[in-house]
């Protein structure tokens, strides 16, 4: 009979007494478990999604960190907007040059050449105001026939030359699903997004179901969506389906719903990051959602475009002067630049020098304000524009979240949660302590029998370490279930999904302990080792189980045979 | 088989004097022959049996189980050689109530150098006519069953010497007899030496060889001869 199997009788002998100090162990393990996984899945999957293949993001002055969890992991409120200008800034010549003759003041301009052209139609009557008033009539010609030039039309964007691409972002809407309090937020782009963006070491978006919306869609105009896997499986749409997107945070001041309809074109593929649980609209179809368009004045003060209405009449007029247009015609309407406005640009530098150069090169002037000087081609503006900007790099921002924020809490809970072990350790020890008078007769007897000291202390030791042991597979086991439980709820919130066989993540677990191992090779070696440590919990619980064993395992080695067998 | 010679054992008191409990001249037990000691209760009959068992060390003094001198052996020593070489009979059975009563028996081997053979103790077991229960727990048996189990437990290791500390003590009337013919068949069978302690006169006299303690421990009878 081995002392393995002495020490389960003993085990089984106090059944309640064991199971309850097994289910406290458990009790501990479990969130161990929980907290090291769920933490290691959710870091691992903010670190990877920090490595989008972007390396910049451009948004309104404000937090860096509220920004970046914003615009990479779709996380809290979004920040304030920025002027359109500013992705024209990273556009090539083309883009920008039609995006600019789709702007009010070009219009604007456009409307006065031609009256002017109709004056030149006409001579000027001799004596008519004077000659004052001829060189100021002059003088006005010219600058309207330069004011074109002035927009510079046709000039590549500041940066262009500097970046691989820049893809624009609008958030601040949510699609709630119908019946339901779930909501998810809405992320207003282009094709780009889709495209270009990876997700992490070069993996690309795939679609379940679908296809992606191009930005003049010739199916939905500009009113296609597309679906994260969460977002797709939760509201139950499929491709074909319409959905309404809600203005701002549902059940909070100001919120609404939209009219607009927008056609689900596609359902991603499930991509263990946020993206998952997030609606994707076409840009141009967010940008005429009626309340999203900004009244603009122009700078004399006069305000000049109210609403979509009479945006689209304007362009009605000069699209097609002489006819009516259809709705679905008017859904094909572009909203004027100055009309538009962006959450964030995420923004892709080009750097043959090696990463970080070109970065620090762009970010500066940004953050100095020279994207401003870009705002001043158009006399027409919307109120309480925001023209200032801030551009951070996203790798940075997430690591000194990370440094500041979910390392310290990672710990703060491990901490919590190694202190719930620990005491569940300390049971094992009261629950054989106060055993320890009935067993000191039955070590006695077992000593009599031919039992060493060694062997009593061993079967002490064997009996906390399979008490630890059961708490810990329990644990373990539990920890596990309750990540499954949990999943939906961390995949709603982070996008991470975890799985029963999702275990925390590998890190250099020994790290820790590097100023106590020196500066050796050997040393360095252990300290980048990396494993997960979920590994350690079992020699863990075996010191810990050794540790609280000795005592009673003492206790038993110093039992008196002669005196305790007359007991 | 069993050698005790000057085997003197002295308690140190609180305040530091010594108190002489035993005091024996001699005392041997050939191979297979089985004695019974008899003596009041205080006269050192269980301390002897714990110095022959090892448990408890003489203040000096011989002691050779199997012509081995153990007195001088170290603690783990002594507990190797009472794991291989005794069996040992308490007054109340000691079983561990954990254990089914085949456990009980194997718990008999598990120390002992040879290997713990489930064999050997279901054949004991229904020796004492317990074949039928051997996965019962001793609570669930009654306690001239819980002796038998005790009394298997004690031949398990195949020992030389078998020491019975009162093992009718506890036992009905009815059944004390099926226990010493029990203990004192096997210990036939299987060539031990028996030394059994006990109180009762009725079992005393049963025995060919019978030692009053008393009279052979210098100490009582020191005591006495001065009263």
């Amino acid at each position: 009979m081995s002392l393995w199997k002495i020490a389960w009788r003993s085990i089984q002998h106090r059944g309640l007494g064991s199971l309850l100090t097994v289910i406290s162990m458990a009790l501990g393990v479990m969130m161990v478990v929980s907290v090291l996984s769920i933490n290691g899945l959710v870091s691992r999957s903010f670190k990877s999604n920090s490595s989008f293949g972007y390396d910049l993001i451009v948004g309104a002055r404000g937090g860096g960190t509220q920004l970046t969890l914003s615009s990479v992991f779709f996380l809290g409120r979004a920040v304030e907007t920025i002027p359109y200008e500013y992705y024209l800034a990273f556009c090539d010549k083309q883009t920008r040059s039609e995006e600019f003759r789709n702007s009010i003041a070009y219009r604007a301009n456009i409307e006065q050449l031609r009256a002017l052209e109709a004056l030149d139609s006409v001579s000027v009557a001799p004596g008519g105001g004077g000659w004052g008033a001829i060189a100021e009539g002059l003088a006005g010609d010219f600058l309207i026939r330069h004011q074109n030039d002035f927009m510079q039309l046709d000039e590549r964007g500041l940066f262009s030359n500097y970046v691989n691409f820049a893809i624009p972002i609008l958030l601040g809407d949510t699609y709630q699903i119908e019946n339901s309090e779930a909501y998810f937020k809405v992320c207003a782009t282009n094709r780009d997004y889709f495209d270009k963006l990876t997700l992490g070491q070069g993996k690309k978006f795939e679609l379940a179901s679908g296809r992606f919306f191009d930005n003049e869609d010739a199916e939905a105009g500009y009113f296609g969506c597309v679906m994260g896997s969460l977002a797709a499986k939760m509201s139950g749409k499929k491709v074909g389906d319409q959905i309404k997107v809600t203005h701002g945070i549902p059940g909070e001041g100001g919120s609404h719903l939209h009219d607009q309809l927008f056609t689900v074109l596609g359902i991603l593929e499930p991509t263990g990051t946020p993206n998952d649980r997030v609606v994707f609209v076409n840009m141009e179809g967010f940008y005429l959602i009626n309340d999203h368009v900004k009244p603009v004045v122009e700078s004399s003060g006069i305000n000049l475009r109210r609403d979509r209405d009479e945006a689209r009449a304007l362009a009605k007029e000069d699209v097609k002067p002489d006819s009516d247009l259809t709705d679905e015609e008017l859904s094909t309407v572009r909203l004027p630049v100055e009309q538009r406005e962006l959450t964030a640009l995420l923004v892709s530098v080009f750097d043959e020098e090696g990463y970080g150069l070109a970065a620090q090169y762009l970010q500066q002037p940004i953050e100095q304000g020279n994207l401003s000087s870009t705002l001043n081609w158009s006399r027409f503006r919307p109120l309480q524009a925001q023209t200032s900007a801030q551009c951070v790099n996203p790798v940075q921002e997430v690591m000194r979240l990370f440094v500041y924020f979910v390392e310290p809490a990672k710990w703060i809970l491990l901490a919590l949660t190694t202190l719930i072990c620990v005491v569940s350790g300390l049971s094992i020890l009261v629950g054989i302590y106060n055993s320890m008078n009935q067993r000191q007769h039955e070590i006695a007897v077992m000593r009599a029998l031919g039992a060493r000291r060694s062997h009593v202390m061993m079967i002490m030791l064997t009996e906390a370490v399979m008490l630890a042991m059961a708490g810990g597979m329990l644990g373990w086991l539990g920890g596990r279930t309750l990540n499954v439980a949990l999943s939906p709820i961390v995949e709603r919130q982070t996008g991470v999904p975890v799985s029963f066989w999702d275990f925390a993540p590998a890190e250099p677990v020994f790290a820790v302990l590097s100023p106590v191992l020196g500066s050796s090779d050997f040393a360095a070696k252990i300290v980048k080792f990396q494993m997960s440590p979920e590994l350690l919990l079992i020699p863990g619980l075996i010191i810990l189980a050794v540790l609280v064993g000795v005592y009673p395992a003492i206790s038993a080695y110093r039992t008196d045979v002669a005196k305790s067998l007359g007991k | 088989m069993l050698e005790l010679k000057n085997v003197k054992k002295a308690f140190v008191q609180p305040d530091g004097t010594k108190t002489p409990i035993l005091d024996l001249a001699e005392y041997a037990l050939a191979t297979g022959e089985q004695a019974v000691l008899i003596g009041p209760s205080g006269c050192g009959k269980t301390t002897l049996l714990h110095i022959i068992a090892g448990i408890t060390r003489p203040t000096s003094g011989s002691v050779k189980i199997d012509g081995v001198e153990i007195t001088r052996f170290s603690e783990a020593t002594r507990d190797r050689l009472r794991a291989n070489k005794l069996g040992y009979v308490f007054q109340t059975f000691n079983l561990l109530p954990a254990f089914s009563a085949l456990e009980n028996v194997m718990l008999g081997m598990a120390f002992s150098s040879g290997r713990a053979s489930s064999a050997r103790a279901r054949d004991l077991l229904q020796r004492v006519g317990l074949g039928h229960r051997l996965s019962s727990r001793p609570k669930t048996m009654s306690v001239g069953e819980q002796q038998r189990v005790a009394v298997a437990r004690a031949l398990a290791n195949r020992p030389k010497v078998l020491l019975a500390d009162e093992p009718t003590a506890n036992v009905d009337p009815a059944n004390q007899q099926a226990v010493i013919d029990l203990i004192r068949e096997n210990c036939r069978q299987e060539g031990v030496a028996l030394l059994l302690v006990t109180h009762a006169m009725n079992v005393a006299d049963q025995f060919e060889r019978v030692d009053r303690l008393d009279e052979i421990n210098r100490v009582v009878a020191a005591a006495r001869g001065v009263a």
